[in-house]
This record gives C-alpha cells, structure tokens and sequence, in this order.
C-alpha cells in the first residue's frame, strides 16, 4: 500500500513536472521552445543509447538511424491516417510515438541479431554504416520524399510529451540497475565469458539492449516529425549519432546521470555561443594560452598531489584563477600587435568551442564527468560525509 | 554414489593441434577431484569444454546422465555447472556483492518489464538475491567487503570472491581453475579447509585444476594426470606422487 502511494506520488510528480516545462515554454518565443524540446529529445536519445554503449557496453555509433527511422515511421502514419482516424491529438500522437518505437525496435533486432557478435572497433564500423545505410535507402524513396524530405501533416506542439519521455526513459533505465535484472547487463559489459558461465544469455541481454534502447530513439523521433512538421534525411546525419555518442562519453559511460546532464549541457553549449560577442584576435590567442596552462596545471595537481580534499580544491582554484588572469591580462597587450589586433566573429566560434570544450574534459577526466556514478541522496550524503571525515582527521 | 560428470574419450582440436586427446574419467558424488600436468597440458580446455566455452571435436561429455557436449555454456550453469577462471575473471566496476548478485540471477523468476517498472515482486527478488549472496560471502569470509568494487580486493580475495559467485549458481559439480595461484601458505591452508566444508556444506562434487602438489595432494581424494592432452596417470595421490611416469612429465625424463 505504501509502496503505491509513493509510485502514484513520484508518477504524478513526474507529470506535473512536465506541465510545468509546458506552462514555462508557452511563454517563450518559437525559438526558445524549439531549444526546449531539442534539448528533451536529446536527453531522451543520449540516455537510451547509453543503455546501449555504457550500461551493456556494445559500441554503438547509429543511433541517429534507430531516431529516423521513428520519425519517418511516424511522418509516414500520420500521412496515410491522420485524416481519416479522427483521433484527439493526443491519443494520435501516443499511438504515433508507439508505432515509431515499435518499427524502431524491428530495425533494432534486425542490426542487432547479426551483429552482436562483434566487439568493441567492428561493432562501432557495422553500427556507423547501418546508419548511413538506412539515411541513404530514405533518400532515394520517392514515396517518402526522397531527398526533399516528408512534411507531417498535423503539428504537434507537445512540449509536456517530449519531455515525459525523456523522464519516462531515465526511469526505465534507473529502475534496471536497480534490479537485478540491470545487473546482467553490467555482467555482459564487464566480461562475456564470465557472465556466459554465470548463466547470463549473452546475445538475449544484448539484444535487449538494442531493442530497448532503439525503441526509444524511435520514440523521440515520432515527436520531432510532429514537432517539426517536416522530416527529411539531412536531419539524421551521421553528426547526429557523433554528438549523442559525444553525449554518453562525456557523460561518463554507463551513468544515467551523466547522459542526461551532458546531453543538456551540450546541447545548449553551441545555442549559447550565439550571443558572443567580437573581440580582437588577441584574446583568442591569450584565452588559449589560459587553457594550455589550466589543463596542465589541472593535471600536475591530478598525478601529484595527495593531500586533503580542501587543499585540492584550493590548488585547482588557484590555477584557475592564474589562467583567467593571463587570459585577461595577455589578452588586450597582445591585441596592440598589429596582426593580432584584428576583430573576430564570436558567433563563428561556437563549434571551436564546443571543440575545445570536448578536448579539455577529456584530456583531464577521460572516464566522463560521472564515470560510474548516478546521482543519488545516498551518494551527495556520502560524498558530504568523506569531506567531513577528513577535516575530522586533520 | 552415483556418477556426477562422465568424460569418454573426449577429444578437442585447434586445428592440427590435439588440445585434449581422448581423455576419460568418472566423478562420483561428492568427489574432490585433481586434475593436474604441466603447463599447456590441456587441463583449462578440459574445464572449458566441460563449461560449453568449446565444443569437442569428439567424444561425449556426461553430467548426471545427460550429453552435454557442444551446450552453450550458460545452459550449463543452469544445468549445475559453475565455474571460476584461472585468469580471474571478476565484473571489476561492480561490488562484490553485485558479482555474487549476478551469480544468483539464473534462478530469477520475475520479468524484465517488471524490472522496468521497478514493481514489488522485482524489489523482493532483488533483495533476496542480495541477502543469499551476503550468506555466501560470509562463507568465503569477504561480507565486510561487501560493498568494495572487487577490482580492488586482494588477490587472494579475488579468488574467494569468484568462487562465491560459483557458489550463488547452486551448483551441483564446481570446477575450481587454479584457485590457489598467487596466495600465500597461510591462505592455502585456509583455502584447503574452506573447499572442504563448502562441499560438505552444499553436497558439491568438486574437481580442481592446481599446480601446488602439496595443497592438490592434501586435498584431492582422487587425481588424473596430463600431459600434452593426454592422460599418463590417476588415482589416489600416494599413487600418483611415485608415478614414474609422472615425474618424467615434471622433472624430464632421466639420462
């Protein structure tokens, strides 16, 4: 009885939420909701793709395809359908993000039964080209669009929906590692063999994964063809599954967390970009010279010094400060040399960077900014605790 | 007693290598068995073609009556088989809890989906699978650890740590690679006794690779000899400590 007092608690919760998201975007301008629902999907695409890569540690890099072909499955629905079905929007659009799930998840088996006996580099090379094959077939389909794309009859703008998938989706994959149904597909990452003769069935655990984890890249897909109103291959580039592959790595692989705070960030990271303002050549050359020095200085304290957590911190915000220093002072005395004096686009820079940003993470944590971790209030306790213990024991 | 693995001239090539050539023995109920030979003798391909890891070229392979030759080795497990790995073969991020966890989920009987929607006959399930492996870990004396990552346990840890993984499949025969390999006297010595009772405890029938003659001598009621893939000897180890032809196999043949 408690127990479903607080699972009706925590699902009404989770709605409430997302009509909160709703009430919030609905003042926003089109541009600003867009971001809104983007940024839904992808948390919805990096945490389902890190079920697949993180959790049952299968290197997957086509996730884009699992999400076109949801779109597409949807787009094309709504098309032959729509119209005739005389639906609410919002039981069309449910059984739309079904359909699309369900056909995702065919295709899901269908690369994963042959594949999946492939490790590590080739799995990536099948995976990569699938996707790519499944972009090129849409393409040449005249009955779809081809290369002009689709146009989705009825837009949907369900901001709530997007984002109660993305929600539905790291809830699936935290109650599996809460169970010890999660645990054989952490077996199957850490070791085939031994899982194999612990009585794991290796191909079915991984299979799952697949289908799980395409299901709802197709999901997603279904609601950005209705939000979009328009779907067409371009929007499924190879890019695409790069940047959610980014997205779980830079998370820290096989953490929850991770994806969806790294899917966030680095989905509004380049958006953000967009307001920089100019400034001399300069201070480009001077904020470099900042990181150089950060990132080195950041590592010297990683490998050498052991000391209290306090210290630490202390140490790295002394660094951290030197580089803001630099970059600030070098940067307006370098400008007066006459080649570095010259103006730059910030708005242009956004990709570099999104770049660099990716480069300094990995060069100083390369197991993701959550590694393992999930966040938990067990775990913020115990983190607050350690620090503690050890100011107690100095 | 009744016969608990039966191997008839099994046999498995790699190629125009005979890894394992016709060997054949019999374990009874409750046998603790040694198998042992020099390095590349083809005693881990004979643990492996007993787990279903390889499929024998020829020959039959029975467990409690049944052919099991060519079965994929998680079948096996659920058959009664479990095993530990000469090169340790632990789930390393995981707790060692969770490594015993996995080692008991063969007998899960709830669904995935539940798992998905975290319903109360999974949390049940998952608990108690949690509270049977905390029983077998103090069995193999590491419950205090129960919440280290086991890649940062000792070596010797390590290795009761994947012996209660074994444990948590319930199986009825235990194939134990090396498990003594890197521990110190003290620890061989305990590890002697602690097989020992786990097969009492649990009605196991145990056989054991080891390349310590005193701690396989001590232990094992029975021992078969190989060399090169083929059996030179066995029997009780009295026997098979003045076995000539064993002796030849370790040391060379004399002048």
């Amino acid at each position: 009885m408690k127990f479903w007092l607080g699972r009706t608690g925590s699902i009404l919760l989770a709605f409430a939420l997302c009509a909160g998201i709703q009430l919030l975007a609905d003042q926003q301008s089109d541009f600003v909701q867009r971001l809104i629902v983007l940024a839904g999907l992808y948390v919805t695409l990096a945490v389902s793709l890190n079920l697949i890569n993180g959790i049952t540690g299968q290197f997957s890099m086509g996730h884009a395809a699992f999400y076109q072909i949801g779109a597409y499955t949807a787009g094309f629905i709504a098309m032959k359908f729509y119209a005739g079905a005389k639906l609410p929007p919002e039981l069309w659009m449910i059984l739309s993000l079904l359909t699309g799930a369900a056909v995702a998840s065919v295709a899901g088996l269908i690369v994963g039964l042959p594949s999946l006996r492939l490790k590590g580099d080739y799995l990536a090379i099948v995976t990569l080209g699938f996707g790519e094959i499944i972009r090129i077939i849409v393409q040449n389909q005249p009955a779809i669009g081809g290369a002009y794309g689709l146009s989705v009859a009825p837009r949907f703008e369900m901001i709530w929906l997007v984002w109660l998938l993305a929600i539905l989706c790291i809830a699936v994959c935290r109650n599996l590692l809460k169970t010890a149904h999660g645990l054989q597909f952490l077996a199957v990452r850490e070791d085939e063999v031994a899982s194999s003769a612990m009585g794991v069935n290796v191909t079915r655990t991984k299979v799952t994964a697949f289908l799980l984890g395409s299901a709802f890249a197709g999901a997603a897909g279904a609601l950005l063809a209705h939000f979009e109103g328009f779907v067409s291959p371009k929007m499924f580039t190879m890019d695409v599954s790069f940047i959610i592959v980014t997205m779980v790595v830079l998370g820290g692989t096989g953490s929850i967390t991770g994806a969806t705070l790294a899917a966030i960030g680095l989905f509004f990271l380049p958006e953000k970009m967009r307001d920089l303002p100019n400034f001399p050549l300069g201070n480009l050359v001077a904020t470099g010279i900042g990181i150089v020095i950060m990132v080195i200085g950041f590592r010297h304290i990683a490998a050498n010094f052991h000391g209290k957590m306090v210290e630490r911190v202390l140490r790295y915000l002394a660094i951290l400060a030197i580089a803001v220093v630099i970059a600030l002072v070098l940067g307006p005395i370098v400008s007066k040399l006459p080649t570095l004096g010259v103006p730059v686009e910030g708005a242009k820079l956004r990709m570099v960077v999104f770049a660099v940003t990716l480069i300094v993470l990995m060069l100083l944590r390369p197991q993701g900014i959550f590694a393992h971790h999930e966040f938990s209030w067990a775990w913020l306790r115990k983190v607050l605790r350690i620090d503690t213990d050890k100011k107690v024991t100095a | 007693m009744s016969v608990c693995l039966k191997l008839t001239e099994a046999t498995i090539k790699f190629g125009g290598l005979v890894a394992v050539n016709k060997v054949s023995f019999e374990l009874k109920q409750g046998d603790l068995f040694g198998l042992i030979g020099p390095n590349g003798a083809g005693k881990t391909t004979c643990f492996n073609i007993i787990t279903g890891v390889y499929k024998p070229t020829s020959g039959e392979i029975e467990f409690n009556g049944k052919l099991i030759g060519g079965t994929p080795s998680n079948k096996i497990a659920n058959l009664g088989i479990a095993r530990t790995f000469q090169n340790i073969r632990l789930f390393k991020s995981l707790t060692v809890i969770e490594n015993v966890v996995v080692g008991g989920f063969l007998r899960h009987k709830t669904g995935l989906f539940g798992a998905m929607a975290y319903l109360p006959a999974q949390i049940r399930e998952t608990e108690k699978l949690r509270a049977e492996a905390m029983e077998l870990l103090k069995i193999v004396d590491l419950a205090d650890m129960a919440s280290a990552r086991s890649a940062d346990l000792s070596y010797g840890m390590q290795r009761r740590l994947e012996i209660a993984r074994a444990l948590a499949t319930q199986p009825k025969l235990l194939l134990l690679d090396e498990p003594a390999a890197g521990m110190n006297p003290q620890e061989k010595e305990e590890l002697n006794v602690m097989v020992r009772r786990i097969r009492d405890q649990f009605q196991l029938t145990v056989l054991l690779i080891e390349h310590d003659m005193r701690f396989v001598m001590s232990l094992c009621e029975r021992i078969l000899v190989l060399d090169a893939g083929t059996e030179i000897a066995s029997g009780p180890p009295d026997a098979i400590r003045n076995d000539p032809k064993v002796i030849a196999a370790y040391l060379g043949q004399p002048a």
